[in-house]
């Protein structure tokens, strides 16, 4: 238990595997956001993000298992959700679902403020489609989910300079194309 | 813009204090940092948790798991029977279960598996799985979603061996199954998705 | 759908129907003549003839125009002749058999470097092959290196591990992956494992629908 009393990462990981399949449910609140987002700014559609999202959670369940440090559950989630986009992209191609690039634009009664920002988010979500795969996974990872090199190696299996080399191109050509199109 | 200054990169990895850096840099530190910030925002939308949950728990409610419970638990029949009474029940049972287990599907053989194939298309009318397990016929084997949940199962026996597939949603669009680990070009432009079927008994 | 019923759908040996039976009305009727020529040149070659015939019908289904459906079987029967010759050059005594042939020239589909192929075919002497192949495949199409992944199966093999035991092999190497080891650590892992990979879930009736689920040998 943390502070709060909410079940700890390994004990709720303890508790599915003891059969208690609800108690899954706790991952899903816990980290549902964080991913969706994460799939969403490499895939550039809510849909296909749910998608990923919800594949890799299922998969997770079920290879809980295999997850041998439940306390560093988070880092697992994100490398299965990873995985799971890679996958999605690959298949993008083949896919019969168009991938809108853009997120949904603000209701108009949203206000001034909510429409603007929802333009700029999708200029920025439209130069981040425009990295390779690669590059938007490390710039996300680090800038968007916030984690550390470390946390990054984990989750990808590259070495850190490798990342840090991803991000730093990352952002330059993102500054390249918000320059250019601001 | 050909290079970015490494003070910029130094200051966004944590490396260098943003007070080290020129204001004439700051610029480009602002609008990463920008970018970032609305990207950050959360994505809006329905929580997945009653799609993965119901999928989560899925095996409780397959057709063939309802049918295997019928034969294979005890229920009460074993249970809760007087002694002087068991052996009369036990057969009873076993003649209950052959009985039924010959009706309810199919003995499996040797060299044949179960492959189940599931599929989310929450909108779908109708879906179907074609493969080279039944000469690519649209229409013939038919996934169903039992509780309208918007995710589609099959459960198939299959002689054991490497089979290619697509679902057909609505009898016209075909897509790959996402769930499946294996897939292969099928020389038409697209891909095909692979299930290796294993004998059940080993 | 009912199980057992798709017992009932599957298809027929193709002796037992002739193939132009089989194609038409599933192809272009155009078609239908080339392809059934290109069958005929596959049985007098020795080769498998229904992944043709399933090529064919494949692409009738997706309604792909007779040309492409042609251009498909006939690039089909190349990559059989392929694996043919390859399985010939590794050691197999012609005639060598369709099973195997098939199975190589779907490892070949599945961008398996053929001079993996070859070694592993040439090491691993006695058919059939094709978990060992689908093994090997599975792990390079996560990034293994095909030679290492081929070592690894090879040893399995070595060390008694036969038929689908083989697929749990791959299995384990990536659920080593997933763990947080780099490749070469999961393939030195799992080979010290050897031959005690986990096995799938026993698939008892009452679990059968989570057990059956293909196995998921990539990272979850």
């Amino acid at each position: 238990m943390d502070v709060n009393g909410a079940p700890s990462d390994a004990e709720i990981v303890a508790r599915v595997l003891g059969g208690d399949t609800e108690a899954f449910g706790f991952v899903i609140r816990r980290y549902e956001a964080g991913l969706l987002r994460f799939a969403t700014r490499m895939l550039g559609s809510r849909d296909a993000a749910a998608d990923a999202v919800a594949e890799g959670l299922v998969r997770a369940y079920r290879h809980l298992a295999s997850c041998r440090e439940p306390a560093r559950l988070r880092t697992w989630l994100y490398r299965i959700v990873t995985n799971r986009c890679k996958s999605h992209l690959a298949r993008r191609s083949v896919g019969d679902v168009p991938l809108d690039e853009a997120p949904p634009l603000a209701d108009p009664a949203d206000g001034e403020a909510a429409l603007e920002r929802a333009e700029q988010l999708a200029l920025v979500q439209r130069a981040l489609t425009g990295l390779s795969p690669d590059k938007r996974e490390a710039f996300v990872l680090k800038h968007v989910e916030g984690l550390s090199y470390e946390e990054m190696a984990a989750i990808t299996g590259e070495r850190i300079p490798t990342l840090k080399m991803r991000v730093h191109r990352a952002r330059e050509a993102l500054l390249k194309v918000l320059e250019e199109e601001t | 813009m050909n290079t970015t200054d490494p003070r910029i990169h130094q200051v966004l990895d944590g490396e260098l204090s943003i007070d080290a850096l020129p204001a004439e840099l700051r610029h480009a530190l602002e609008s990463v940092s920008a970018a970032a910030d609305l990207l950050v925002a959360p994505v809006p939308g329905p929580s997945l948790e009653s799609r993965i949950m119901a999928e989560v728990r899925r095996p409780a409610s397959s057709y063939l798991r309802r049918v295997a419970s019928w034969l294979a638990t005890p229920h009460a029949i074993t249970f809760r029977v007087r002694p002087v009474w068991s052996l009369a029940f036990a057969a009873a049972a076993a003649a209950f279960t052959l009985f039924f287990a010959r009706d309810a599907g199919p003995q499996l053989g040797e060299h044949e598996g179960i492959a189940q194939f599931v599929g989310r298309f929450p909108d779908a009318r109708s879906v179907h799985v074609v493969g080279t397990f039944n000469d690519w016929r649209p229409g013939t084997i038919a996934l169903e979603d039992l509780d309208h949940d918007g995710v589609w199962t099959a459960t198939v026996v299959l002689p054991t061996g490497t089979y290619e597939y697509m679902f057909v949603v609505d009898g016209e669009r075909w897509v790959p199954d996402h769930l499946a680990d294996r897939l292969v070009a099928d020389d038409f432009g697209r891909e095909n998705s692979v299930v290796i079927v294993r004998p059940v008994h080993r | 759908m009912r199980l057992g019923a798709v017992l009932a759908l599957l298809a027929a040996p193709l002796t037992a129907q002739s193939v132009q039976s089989r194609l038409e009305g599933r192809i272009p009727t155009d078609a239908v003549p080339v392809v059934d020529s290109l069958v005929q040149v596959a049985l007098h070659e020795g080769l498998p003839s229904e992944p043709l015939v399933q090529k064919a019908l494949e692409g009738g289904a997706k309604q792909v125009p007779g040309p492409r459906i042609v251009a498909a079987v006939r690039a089909s029967l190349g990559q059989l002749r392929d694996a043919r010759d390859l399985l010939v050059r590794a050691g197999d005594q012609p005639p060598v058999r369709a099973g195997e042939v098939t199975t190589v020239a779907w490892a070949l589909r599945r961008k398996l470097p053929p001079s993996t192929v070859e070694r592993v075919v040439a090491q691993l002497p006695h058919p059939p092959r094709g978990p060992a192949i689908h093994a090997i495949a599975d792990l390079v199409a996560h990034d293994f290196d095909p030679d290492s992944a081929a070592g690894l199966i090879i040893d399995a093999v070595h060390d008694g591990l036969q038929r689908d035991r083989l697929l749990d092999v791959s299995t384990a190497a990536l659920h080593e992956v997933q763990r947080g080891r780099t490749r070469d650590e999961a393939i030195t892992v799992v080979r010290q494992q050897l031959p005690n990979v986990p096995a799938p879930p026993k698939p008892e009736r009452g679990t059968v629908t989570r057990a059956r689920r293909p196995d998921t040998p990539t990272p979850p």
